[in-house]
C-alpha cells in the first residue's frame, strides 16, 4: 500500500525506553512537498520520533513509512538527515568529509568532491575547503554539517534542530537556503523548539508535548481558527482595566501588552472598560495569536514549564 | 560487499596511512633496526681506531710474528720495537705525548709463564683486555708446541664438533629459535591489541563526536563496524609487510656488509640463519589477520557501549589481563611445545595467535592442529562478529549508563 501523496506517515507509533515513554500514540504525516515543523519541548520525544522516521530506532507499537515504504537503506539514501547531536570527522579536510559522506550515500567520488566544492563555494567556505575541519570554527562547521545533509540531492530534508548554535546571520541564510529546497518539491521536516522559527517557515506544524501529540495542522487554517481571543494593547495610564474575568493571561513582548482572553469572552467588554477608566488607549488590536500562544493554550502551561520552555510566558500586574 | 562498506574501509585506510604516527612508527620500526645493528658496530669498528696503535717490545724474538697478525686482525695497529735499554722510558714518552695507544712488553719469561706488562694510556675493555691476552697465551702455546713437534694451527683452531640427532623430537631451545618463538609471539600480542584497541578508539570517537548518527542513517550500523576493522587491519598489514620487507633487506643485505666490516659481528651471523623463512612470514602474517579480526571485534563492542576512554579502559581490562595467560605460556610452549597442556592451549582460539606461532616456530608439531587452529579461530570470528554487531548496533546510539551484562544480552537478543 504505497501511498505516494506522503513522504512520512507514523501510525500509532510508541517508543518506550525501559519505563520511560519516548513517544506515545502518535500519528503524524508529512505530505509531499511540504514544509513541516515537528515542535516542542525538549525533551518531548521530538529526536526519538525523527530517528525512528530514519529507522535509526524501531517503534514497539505502530508503523513507520518513509518515502511510501518502511526505512530501509535504499530509501535512508533518498533522505538528507541532519541529526540534533552532530559530528565531523575533526581530522579530515572538508572536501574529504562531504565526499565521504556524499559516497556513503551513492554518490560517485567525482560528482561527490564536485559537488562539495560548488556547495562550500556558496556558503562562502570556499578557502577552508582543503582545511582540515578541526580549522574551521564552530558556525563554520555547522555549515559544512548542514552541506553533508544536501550533498546528495535528497528528496526529503528531515533536520533536527537546524538553526540551534547558529548566529543570526547564519540562520538567515539557513532559512533562506531551506526555503529554496521547498521552492524546488523538497520535502522538509523541521523540529525545532523556536516557535518564532517555525512560524516564519513552516506551512503544517505538529505540536508535541510530554511524548503525545497536541496539535497537528495547517499553520495557515490553524491561526485563522484560533484568531480570537488575542489582543495586542498599547496605552498610557492605568492598567487597572486589565483585571477582568474575559482575560486569562497577559504576555508581554516588545514592549506591547497581548491579552490572551479566555474561551468565548468578549473583547469588547474590554475596551469599554478600558474607556472608562480614562486611559489612553493607543491600540487596541485583535491580532493573529502567535505559534507560541497556540502552543500554550493547547500544551496548557504546566507542561511547558515541566519541559523547560521559557517560565516567564505571563507577566505578572500589580 | 556493499559500496559503503568500501567507502568507510577507504576513509579508515587512507586517514591512518597519512597520519604522522603511521609514517613515523612505520619508518621508525626498521630505522631502529639498522640502528640496532649498527651502533655497536660503529663503536666496536670506531673503538678500536682510537686505541689503535700499540707498540710490541719483543725480548723473545719470537712472539712478535705470532702475537701481530693476529692482533691486526682485532683492529690494532702494531709496530715492533727494538729492545734497548731505556725503550721503556722513551716509549713511555711517546705514549703520554699520543704517539701511542700502549706497548706490550714480552721476555724471555713470557715464554714460560705467558706473563707480560702491557703500558696503556687508557684503560681498555674487558674485550680488549682478553683479546690482549689470549693473543699473548696463544702465541706463547704455538711456539712451545711447535718447540715439541705438534700441528699447534689444527689443535688451537678449536678441532671440529659434528652434532648428529638421534631422534624427531626438537633438539633444544637454540638461542635464535628460542628469540624467534618469543619474540614473535610477543609482537604478535602487540600489534593485534594495539590494532584492535586502535578499533575501540575510533569507535568511542564516533560515538562521542556524534558523527556516528549522520553516518549509520545514511548505512547499516554493522556495515559501519565490519568496515572500520577492515580499514584498520589493512592499515595493521600494510605497516607489518613493510617491516617485514625492510627487515629482511636490512638484515639480508646489510649483516653480511657489516660482519665483512668488523669480524666480531661473526657470531650474530648465525641468527640469521635461523630467521623464518617465507612459510614462517606467511603463518605469522595469517596469524595477526585472524587474532586481529577476533580481538578488534571485541573491541568494537567495547567502544560501541562505552561513552569515554576510561571507562572503555576499564571494560576491556579483563580481556587484557585474560592475555597474561597467553603471553606466561609462550616459554612454556617452546620448551614444551607437545605436552598435551601445550597442545589444549594454543588450540583455544583467543589464544593460538600467540601460542601456535610459538609452537611452530619451537617445530615439531603436526600440520592438522595448524589447520584446525584456524578452523578454530575462523568459528570465533564470525561469532564474536555476530554478538559484537548486535552489541555494537544499540550501544552506539546509546548515551549514559554503561549497559550491565543483563542489558547487554537482552541488546544481543533482541538487536
Amino acid at each position: 500500500m504505497i501511498d505516494t501523496r506522503y513522504a512520512i506517515r507514523l501510525n500509532g507509533v510508541t517508543k518506550r525506553f525501559g519505563n520511560h515513554v519516548a513517544v506515545s500514540e502518535l500519528n503524524f504525516d508529512v505530505p509531499r512537498g511540504a514544509i513541516c515543523g515537528l515542535l516542542g519541548p525538549n525533551g518531548s520525544g521530538k529526536t526519538t520520533c525523527i530517528r525512528m522516521i530514519m529507522g535509526i530506532l524501531h517503534p514497539d507499537t505502530g508503523s513507520v513509512s518513509l518515502l511510501g515504504a518502511p526505512p530501509d537503506d535504499v530509501r535512508r539514501k533518498r533522505v538528507g538527515y541532519l541529526p540534533e547531536e552532530r559530528g565531523v570527522y575533526r581530522k579530515m579536510t572538508c572536501t574529504e568529509f562531504l565526499t565521504f559522506l556524499a559516497e556513503i550515500r551513492g554518490v560517485s567520488r567525482t560528482e561527490g568532491w564536485k559537488r562539495s566544492n560548488d556547495w562550500l563555494e556558496r556558503l562562502g567556505l570556499g578557502e577552508w575547503a582543503d582545511r582540515r575541519i578541526e580549522a574551521l570554527s564552530k558556525g563554520m562547521q555547522q555549515k559544512v554539517q548542514f552541506i553533508a545533509t544536501v550533498i546528495h540531492e535528497p528528496e526529503l530534508l528531515i533536520l533536527d534542530e537546524p538553526f540551534s548554535g547558529l548566529d543570526p546571520l547564519n540562520q538567515d541564510v539557513l532559512e533562506e537556503i531551506i526555503r529554496d529546497f521547498h521552492s524546488k518539491g523538497t520535502t522538509i521536516l523541521l523540529s525545532t523548539h523556536l516557535m518564532d522559527q517555525a512560524e516564519r517557515l513552516c506551512e503544517r506544524v505538529c505540536l508535541i508535548s510530554n511524548a503525545r501529540k497536541v496539535l497537528d495542522a495547517d499553520l495557515k487554517e490553524l491561526k485563522a481558527k484560533e484568531r480570537t481571543g488575542v489582543v495586542a494593547v498599547r496605552f498610557e495610564g492605568s492598567n487597572q482595566w486589565l483585571e477582568g474575568p474575559e482575560i486569562d493571561y497577559i504576555h508581554e513582548s516588545n514592549g506591547e501588552l497581548q491579552l490572551i482572553l479566555k474561551d468565548g469572552a468578549d473583547h469588547q467588554s474590554i475596551l469599554k472598560r478600558g474607556l472608562q477608566c480614562g486611559a489612553k488607549i493607543y491600540r487596541f488590536d485583535l491580532v493573529e495569536p502567535r505559534l507560541h500562544e497556540i502552543f500554550v493554550r493547547h500544551a496548557g502551561t504546566e507542561s511547558i514549564g515541566d519541559a523547560g520552555m521559557p517560565k516567564n510566558v505571563t507577566l505578572e500586574l500589580q | 560487499m556493499s559500496a559503503n562498506v568500501w567507502a568507510v574501509i577507504r576513509r579508515e585506510y587512507l586517514q591512518r596511512v597519512r597520519s604522522k604516527w603511521f609514517v613515523i612508527s612505520t619508518l621508525g620500526g626498521p630505522l631502529l633496526i639498522l640502528l640496532v645493528m649498527i651502533v655497536p658496530a660503529y663503536f666496536l669498528v670506531s673503538g678500536g681506531q682510537a686505541e689503535q696503535k700499540l707498540a710490541i717490545v719483543d725480548g723473545s724474538n719470537v712472539l712478535y710474528e705470532r702475537i701481530a697478525p693476529y692482533l691486526v686482525n682485532e683492529g690494532l695497529e702494531v709496530e715492533e720495537e727494538r729492545w734497548y735499554p731505556d725503550v721503556v722510558t722513551s716509549l713511555r714518552k711517546e705514549a703520554t705525548e699520543g704517539d701511542l695507544w700502549g706497548f706490550i712488553v714480552l721476555d724471555e719469561l713470557t715464554l714460560d709463564t705467558g706473563e707480560a706488562i702491557v703500558y696503556v694510556t687508557t684503560r681498555p675493555s674487558p674485550i680488549r683486555q682478553l683479546t690482549l691476552q689470549s693473543a699473548i697465551t696463544r702465541a706463547v702455546m704455538e711456539y712451545q708446541l711447535e718447540r715439541r713437534g705438534v700441528d699447534a694451527e689444527a689443535l688451537l683452531s678449536g678441532g671440529d664438533l659434528s652434532l648428529e640427532l638421534l631422534s624427531e623430537e626438537r633438539t633444544s631451545t637454540e638461542e635464535p629459535q628460542f628469540w624467534v618463538a618469543y619474540l614473535g609471539a610477543f609482537f604478535l600480542y602487540m600489534v593485534i591489541l594495539f590494532y584492535a584497541d586502535s578499533v575501540m578508539r575510533a569507535t568511542l570517537e564516533e560515538k562521542t563526536s556524534r558523527i556516528v548518527e549522520v553516518i549509520i542513517s545514511s548505512m547499516e550500523p554493522w556495515h559501519l563496524m565490519l568496515g572500520k576493522i577492515l580499514g584498520v587491519g589493512a592499515v595493521g598489514l600494510t605497516q607489518l609487510l613493510v617491516w617485514i620487507v625492510s627487515g629482511f633487506l636490512i638484515v639480508a643485505g646489510g649483516m653480511p656488509l657489516l660482519v665483512s666490516l668488523s669480524p666480531e659481528l661473526m657470531p650474530v651471523e648465525t641468527l640469521l640463519s635461523a630467521l623464518p623463512g617465507i612459510g614462517m612470514v606467511t603463518l605469522f602474517v595469517c596469524l595477526f589477520i585472524f587474532g586481529f579480526f577476533m580481538y578488534s571485534g571485541l573491541h568494537a563492542a567495547v567502544g560501541a557501549m562505552c561513552n569515554t576512554d576510561q571507562e572503555a579502559q576499564q571494560v576491556r581490562l579483563p580481556m587484557v589481563m585474560l592475555l597474561v595467560i597467553p603471553i606466561a605460556m609462550v616459554s612454556v610452549v617452546i620448551v614444551q611445545p607437545m605436552t598435551a597442556m601445550s597442545t589444549w592451549f594454543s588450540l583455544f582460539p583467543l589464544f593460538s595467535p600467540f601460542l601456535m606461532w610459538a609452537r611452530v616456530v619451537s617445530g615439531g608439531i603436526p600440520a592438522w592442529q595448524i589447520g584446525l587452529s584456524f578452523l578454530l579461530m575462523l568459528f570465533t570470528v564470525l561469532a564474536i562478529a555476530w554478538i559484537a554487531g548486535r552489541i555494537y548496533k544499540v550501544g552506539i546510539l546509546m548515551a549514559g549508563k554503561r549497559p550491565t551484562l543483563p542489558e547487554l544480552w537482552r541488546w544481543v537478543k533482541e538487536a
